[in-house]
């Protein structure tokens, strides 16, 4: 189960990670395709006319899966920002129940966007919508990335919450990108916490 | 009047969820939640689920992930060390030396970008490690970036001026040259005030390297050259007209993948972990982004944006009265919702009272646009804030403090251009037309 979970996790990111390659790779066939038209219309007079049919569309839709399929890895990962300011101040006695009081608001935050977005991608197939570019995409079909990464945030959560309330440590605790956070600081102000 | 008792309880949640620690994205969600289930009678759900998805499919945001890509890729290379060991021998005699890095960075960068996150992420990323490794003062380094950061919005070209001239039919090009002056001046502002700074506590700076001759200078400044190089290829291909803005990210992501290639910092790894970094950053801010668009619709729901914005048309102001009222109306709402939301919400609201007022439209948005950038660093809502918690690990409200200064200069710029409207208006003047 736990080799599933982590793999879940990690392999929604990798799939996110690979929606911004194929951004960045449709953009520059774009730009390619502009920069070949401008040549042929200098020497030829004329432009070949080449466009990716849909293009700001399709870039729209991977965009979109990226953003929701890296939910639950950027969880992970610690790089949701949130304040801590306020929470790092008070005793250490209470940092766990106001720990589980995030991750239950977030759960039923996450748990009732992703019912909706469900039932959004259900109208957008049961009523065939189709996105309005040269090429029509059904639209349940990228809305379904957006459903499956808020699905698998809503399935970390409860993980997450589960890990906490057997008294664990959440798995982003101390993690993200700190650049100017040293390892001493953080020591030094988990000292001044502790002696409050 | 209960819209400032409605008002009141929502900002009230919206604190107390941030303090107790839930994530940003999550609160924004939350308080919009509360602000539509208690006082409108509107489809909840459904409202939430279309606003996100129109929200996160959108073309123009595909530059976000690109440009924090981009930053990733140069962080991992040896550019940004480059870039600083080759500006270190210039910047020796200017007090307050390397900060001014950043702010010219950023400068430099918002010509790129167009937007102020992206700055942010971008220059933050490879100047931070840069500065803090020479012990530059951290509240210095947070301020000038935080601060800086924010001219992505008004040096073309930029998003938000696109925003603002299709929401009330003004020339974006005569925006985009309006903002070129304001811009220069926010800059000198920025720069004026770390030279003062740095005067004042001069043992705060670090010592700069030993003076070197112009020759052994200018073979130094080579190094700058592959970051010129990749300015150029990205700014070339937005005026050449080959790639809109947001097209020049790629363009930008495959110089800066070309450049780290040649100097040999990219491998399979480095190249892993920038994209997996760019993703993890970008999905934080495209979240948040995702909480504050519902969070707007659903005060649109409630109808508190139009109402302020009617009980300040009921006063009856003087010209600069009613200026200062809005500037304050404008940074309370920034403190609460992103920058193009507020231009979105407010200006068929506003625009008739500006007209009736008679001020020139075109000025006003460059107005608004600098009004808009304060709001980027107030918090609880500040995207710059956030995106430098996100870079360095320390808290929104420290940053936020760190950049006041900044806030206050942005300030003096605005006060300029009320009583010196000729600085919006003269290039586009000359434009003609």
């Amino acid at each position: 189960m736990r080799r599933f979970l982590d793999l879940l996790y990690k392999g929604s990111g990798w799939l996110a990670a690979g929606c911004i390659a194929v951004i960045c790779l449709l953009v520059v066939c774009q730009v390619m395709f502009n920069l070949i038209d401008r040549l042929s219309s200098l020497t030829t007079g004329a432009a070949v006319g080449l466009t990716i049919p849909s293009y700001a569309d399709f870039t729209g839709f991977f965009l979109a899966a990226a953003s929701f399929l890296a939910l639950a890895y950027t969880l992970r990962e610690g790089a949701h920002i949130r304040v801590s300011l306020v929470v790092s101040r008070l005793p250490a006695a209470m940092h766990r129940p106001l720990e589980i009081w995030s991750l239950a608001f977030s759960l039923a935050v996450t748990a009732y966007f992703s019912w909706y977005t469900a039932k959004l991608t259900y109208e957008s197939y049961f009523y065939k919508d189709l996105s309005s570019g040269m090429i029509a995409v059904p639209l349940w079909i990228p809305q379904s990335a957006m459903l499956c990464g808020l699905v698998i945030l809503t399935v970390a959560l409860v993980d997450e919450l589960v890990t906490v309330l057997y008294g664990g440590k959440a798995s982003y605790a101390a993690k993200g990108e700190k650049l100017l956070v040293t390892d001493d600081r953080i020591l030094a102000e988990k000292q001044r916490g502790g002696g409050q | 009047m209960p819209e400032i008792g409605l008002t009141l309880v929502l900002v009230l949640l919206l604190f107390a969820l941030l303090a107790s620690g839930i994530w940003v994205a999550i609160s924004l969600l939350g308080v919009a939640m509360a602000g539509m289930l208690f006082f409108t009678q509107a489809p909840l759900g459904d409202v939430l689920a279309t606003t996100s998805w129109g929200a996160s499919n959108s073309w123009a945001l595909a530059a976000l992930p690109l440009f924090i890509w981009m930053g990733e890729i140069l962080f991992r290379s040896r550019l940004a060390e480059d870039m600083f060991s080759g500006l270190a021998p210039w910047l020796n005699r200017l007090p307050g030396r390397l900060l001014h890095v950043n702010i010219l960075g950023c400068g430099i960068f918002a010509a790129v970008s167009g937007s102020s996150a992206a700055t942010a992420a971008t220059i933050g990323k490879m100047s931070i490690p840069e500065l803090a490794r020479r012990g530059y003062p951290e509240k210095m380094m947070l301020g000038t970036l935080a601060g800086s950061a924010t001219l992505g919005l008004l040096i073309p070209p930029s998003i938000i001026l696109i925003v603002y001239g299709v929401a009330t039919e003004q020339s974006i090009a005569r925006l985009f040259i309006a903002g070129v002056l304001p811009g220069c001046l926010l800059i000198t502002l920025f720069v004026g005030y770390v030279v003062v700074w740095s005067l004042l506590n001069p043992k705060s700076i670090p010592a700069g390297e030993l003076p070197m001759p112009l020759l052994q200078r200018l073979s130094r400044a080579r190094s700058l050259l592959p970051v010129i190089l990749l300015i150029l290829g990205v700014i070339g291909s937005i005026y050449t007209g080959i790639a809109s803005p947001t097209d020049a990210a790629a363009v930008g992501v495959v110089l800066a993948l070309i450049l780290s290639w040649h100097s040999g910092s990219l491998t399979r790894q480095s190249f892993l972990d920038g994209l997996m970094g760019a993703t993890k950053t970008s999905c934080m801010i495209a979240f948040i982004l995702v909480g504050a668009a519902f969070l707007t619709v659903a005060m649109a729901f409630t109808g508190i944006p139009k109402l302020l914005a009617m009980w300040i048309g009921e006063l009856q102001l003087s010209h600069y009265a009613l200026l200062a009222a809005l500037t304050l109306f404008f940074i309370v709402m920034g403190c609460f919702l992103d920058g193009i939301s507020v231009v979105v919400l407010t200006t068929s609201v506003i625009m008739p009272m500006i007209e009736q007022a008679g001020i020139d439209p075109l000025w006003f948005g460059i107005f608004v646009v600098i009004v808009v950038e304060m709001a980027q660093i107030t918090p609880p809502v500040g995207f710059n804030l956030f995106v430098i918690q996100g870079l360095t690990g320390i808290d929104i409200l420290r940053v936020a403090i760190a950049a006041l200064p900044f806030f206050l200069l942005l300030l003096v710029g605005l006060v300029l251009i009320v009583v010196f409207p000729e600085i919006v208006t003269v290039l586009p003047n000359m434009m003609g037309g």
